[in-house]
């Protein structure tokens, strides 16, 4: 296998021998343009006639390399980056600046040939149909990754081995619970047999049994499939159990990379006892106090400027949800919120347009 | 480590469990230079071969029959479908019979005439844009949901992707108009065309509009990589759209500004033109002359729709944490 | 006590807020719901746009068809143009106040029904100011506009009576597409595939509400009367005004009391509409 021969990725070597399952990262930058309301007075028809645009960096030179067939986790607070750098490597984000190579391929240039060795799941945003069974939806994306009927009945079975998906999957996605929905994405993503898996907040929501079965899965996946899972996660449990080596995000930079172990030394004092609390404890030093309560979800929704600015509003403007200040949108939602009103002002105000998950940089 | 034995040469094979791994160390740390590439690729996943890479795949298109399959799985809505046609055409026909109880023609057209017209225009504007919004399926839905992420991790193009769901809504609308059509051609509520030259005219005149209408369609719903959400903007069109088509009021009711206006957009060859050969009121022999027009826009459309996806493409950012 | 007031719980503490208060925060809910709306930017200016292009094509396609039509069962060219005219005011202002009892399927599908559920603000009222609609402005200008013009055309001997009769057939024509949206938004409480059919109807209505509905043959007429009441949107009262009342098929006083009949429509449904909430069935798992 002659790795140092050009291939059309550039630098890293021949594509032919493929590096199925690794992924490097070199410099990775994002930078999103923001749109903000113009400040003084009549504010509202200014904004009306033009923005202002704020530069706003997600991503800040992050560099990472993953081997074939390891479990990475992402960690950090909401909003601190990690959701755009899985974004950038699975290709959806083209990167401000930087390299990023996975399979050998770069993504956001080659997204069919990307596509075909990648799969992911997005917590809480299924791909199946709404109306379909889930075994029809499961069949048509196999039509889609080109999987003959043989291979694709393989693949389910030995999915539904683990995951237990003969239970439901005739039941159209509509009427699916969240933990039934997200095993059946899991199956989705895999359907093709990619060699990476991007798991964005998989498990966000579901109950103790279906997040141990998906962990199960996981850990299946890895250890015996060998593939390569990368993962974000806000669950400690998850994070100890299943991966081998963590990397913390935090204001689109590094603040670790490495075991898990090691982080421990470097972060507790004492030996407390095992299990989750020490791992809180430990990320609250490696993160600092006031990020490590967004870390850990509590009340982090909420502190966050991006469901702060009441969806609608901030990403309306055309762009990515944004931290809070910045004389954003997010101000009058505060002032619904601090109007000290009922409820219903908010409620109902605050909540028109929808909340948009997706938006434009 | 121990030896694996490698096949590049076959592709991904049977699902199979077990074999161990060779335990990978950990990666360095971020201060450290990082420039070794992954020495080994898994053995578990051979690289696919080259040609199979960069083409997309064809049996892709088999993706289209997921309209029929939801709109079939909720009973409810072929109902509704149904009935919703039923009323709306027998008003429809009602109607125009009452209007032309006084008169014998008006602007050139008789009651047979300007019923069949209507009525082809009515089952027309029900079947040629599949709503689907209950499904969950439109490009804004899937905008706010953040699921429009997942088109572009598939080995078809969000483009091809497009394409293929409105194949599939096509398809499902034209069985639904061709059964309204003959039941109402067999029932004698409308009449057949004027000759069969000019139903085929007719037909090919229909087949460009609905190619022109896909196009439009998809520059509106690209509209939602710029602004999210599109909803006034979709409606807005229809209307005008259906206006212009002469969906609701033959275009030669029109006083005669509207009319040259209207023939220089692309919407008056969706159903004006065809519908007008059909009954007979445009020789078939202007036949060229419309398909010429129609023709030329589709080719704008389509060049206009490809530099819109190229950009559209760069531009989206999926939300979240 | 109907589910919808059934959670107001009244202890000590809490108390109705009185009527000064309730306005106040009526004005206030459509002030941030107009705030939302305007960072859409393109959505909101084209949103202005809609209600006039929309209406636009309705008076359209009415006007282009009087125009070549001589006249239509009886009714000359201009009482038509008053039925048409009646109608699309009294849509205006149901769009303005009412319409998003129409989109109770979208509200329900993103999942903010719930939230309704636990204020303490009648139900029927939150979902009727859960979005501004920007339609309305447009709606409301091309209602008025063509209603004007109406009036320039016809030659009626208009008498204070007349005059507040047309007021109160306006009033009640909005009340009674209300009333009939509303028995629509039933279905999404439970289904949520409904948006079709209440685009449809609205689609229907528009088109079909402004003709003299006695050219219709009798099943479609009484079908439009009884159960599906276009006609008291804008014929009946029109009819009364214009004097073509022997031909509606109608007895007087049922002609005459459209307004009124509008109004209890329009409770009636309201009713029946909060007794279904128990039939909601939140979205998600």
């Amino acid at each position: 296998m002659n790795i140092n021969r050009p291939g059309r990725s550039g630098a890293l070597g021949g594509r032919a021998a493929g590096h199925a399952g690794g992924i490097t990262a070199e410099n990775l930058t994002k930078v999103f343009h923001v749109s903000a309301r113009r400040p003084g007075r009549f504010s509202a028809v200014r904004s009306l006639i033009s923005l202002q645009r704020v530069a706003r960096t997600a991503v800040d030179g992050v560099s990472f390399q993953i081997q074939p067939g390891e479990l990475v986790a992402f960690l950090g607070p909401n909003g601190a980056g990690k959701s755009t750098t899985i974004k950038m490597l699975t290709g959806i984000l083209t990167p401000s600046s930087g390299r990023v190579e996975v399979n050998g391929l770069v993504p956001h240039r080659e997204r069919i040939a990307n596509a075909r060795r990648v799969g992911a799941v997005f917590g809480q945003r299924s791909q199946l149909w709404w109306d379909l069974p889930a075994r029809d939806s499961l069949s048509v994306l196999a039509d889609i990754h080109g999987v003959g009927p043989e291979l694709f009945r393989e693949r389910v079975a030995a999915f539904d081995r683990i995951l237990e998906l003969s239970a439901f999957w005739d039941t159209r996605a509509r009427q699916l619970s969240l933990g039934q929905r997200v095993r059946c994405d899991l199956a989705a993503a895999l359907i093709h047999d990619p060699a990476v898996l991007y798991l964005d907040e998989p498990t966000i929501g579901m109950d103790v049994v279906v997040k141990e079965q998906v962990r199960e899965f996981l850990r299946d996946q890895v250890e015996n499939r060998g593939r390569t899972v990368v993962l974000t996660t806000h669950d400690m449990t998850e994070v100890e159990r299943l991966a081998e080596r963590v990397i913390l995000i935090n204001h689109g930079r590094i603040v670790y990379d490495g075991d898990l172990n090691t982080l421990r030394r470097n972060h507790s004092d004492t030996d407390g006892p095992d299990g989750n609390a020490d791992l809180e404890d430990v990320m609250r030093r490696a993160f600092g106090r006031q990020a490590a309560s967004e870390l850990l979800g509590e009340g982090g929704e909420a502190a966050s400027g991006v469901e702060a600015a009441a969806g609608g509003e901030a990403a309306s403007s055309g762009d990515v949800g944004v931290s809070a200040g910045s004389g954003v949108e997010a101000a009058s939602s505060t002032d619904a919120v601090s109007g000290g009103d009922v409820e219903a002002g908010v409620g109902p105000g605050a909540k028109t347009g929808g909340r948009p998950k997706a938006a434009i940089s | 480590m121990s030896e694996i034995a490698l096949n590049p040469a076959s592709g991904p094979g049977p699902f199979q469990l077990p074999s161990q791994l060779p335990s990978q160390p950990p990666s360095q740390l971020p201060s450290q230079a990082p420039s070794q590439p992954p020495s080994q690729p898994s053995p578990q996943f051979p690289p696919l071969r080259r040609s199979a890479d960069t083409r997309q795949s064809r049996r892709a298109w088999r993706a289209a029959r997921v309209t029929v399959l939801s709109e079939f799985y909720e009973w409810g809505r072929v109902a509704s479908t149904l009935g919703m046609l039923v009323i709306r055409a027998a008003l429809t026909y009602w109607l125009w019979q009452a209007l032309y109880a006084t008169t014998k023609s008006a602007a050139g057209l008789d009651s047979r005439q300007a019923t069949t017209y209507a009525l082809l225009g009515v089952f027309y504007v029900a079947f040629r844009a599949v709503n689907r919004w209950a499904a969950r399926d439109n490009m804004v839905q899937h905008m706010l949901e953040g699921t429009i992420a997942y088109w572009f991790l598939r080995p078809v193009s969000p483009r091809r992707f497009y394409c293929i769901k409105a194949c599939g809504d096509l398809g499902y609308g034209a069985s639904w108009g061709a059964i309204a059509y003959i039941v109402c051609l067999t029932s004698g509520v409308i009449a057949p065309p004027v000759s069969v030259r000019a139903g085929l005219a007719a037909l090919a005149c229909m087949t460009l509009g609905l190619v022109t209408l896909y196009y439009l369609r998809l520059l509106i719903d690209l509209a939602c990589f710029w602004t999210v959400v599109n909803n006034q903007l979709v409606i807005m069109y229809e209307i005008v759209q259906n206006v212009l088509a002469g969906a609701l009021v033959p275009l030669w009711f029109f006083p005669a500004w509207f009319a040259s206006f209207d023939r220089l957009l692309p919407f008056q060859g969706t159903l004006n033109v065809p519908l007008s050969l059909y009954i007979g009121r445009t020789p078939v022999n202007q036949f060229a002359g419309a398909l010429e027009v129609q023709a030329l826009w589709i080719a704008i459309l389509a060049v206009l729709s490809t530099l819109v996806w190229r950009r559209a493409s760069a531009r989206v950012t999926v939300l979240g944490g | 006590m109907d589910a919808g007031r059934a959670h107001e719980i009244r202890t000590g503490l809490d108390r109705k807020p009185g009527l000064r208060e309730q306005a106040a925060l009526y004005y206030r809910i459509s002030r941030l719901n107009l705030k939302a709306q305007t960072a859409y930017h393109g959505e909101f200016v084209l949103g202005l746009l809609f209600g006039l292009v929309w209406q636009g094509s309705m008076v359209l396609f009415a006007g282009v068809l009087l125009l070549r039509f001589p006249g239509l069962g009886g009714w000359k060219q201009g009482d038509v143009l008053l039925i048409a005219s009646m109608r699309l005011v009294s849509h205006s202002l149901y769009v303005a106040c009412f319409s998003n009892i129409a989109m109770l399927s979208m509200t329900v599908q993103e999942g903010r029904m719930d939230g309704f559920l636990l204020r303490p603000m009648p139900v029927y009222r939150q979902v009727l100011l859960s979005r501004f609609q920007v339609n309305s402005f447009g709606d409301l200008l091309a209602g008025a506009g063509i209603f004007v013009l109406a009036l320039f055309r016809l030659d009626l001997g208009w008498t204070p009576l007349k005059a507040v009769y047309v007021v109160c057939g306006i009033l009640g024509g909005t009340l009674v597409e209300a009333g009939v949206q509303t028995l629509l938004a039933i279905g999404a409480l439970r289904f949520t595939g409904l948006f079709t059919w209440t685009s449809w109807v609205d689609q229907t209505i528009s088109t079909f509400g402004n003709y003299p509905l006695n050219v219709l043959p009798s099943p479609a007429k009484d079908a439009l009367t009884f159960v599906f009441p276009v006609a008291f949107i804008a014929y009946l009262p029109a009819a009364i005004v214009t004097g073509h009342t022997a031909t509606t098929g109608l007895p007087l006083w049922l002609t005459a009391a459209a307004p009124l009949l509008g109004l209890g429509f329009f409770l009636l449904a309201k009713t029946i509409w909060y007794r279904s909430l128990r039939l909601y069935q939140s979205v998600g798992g």
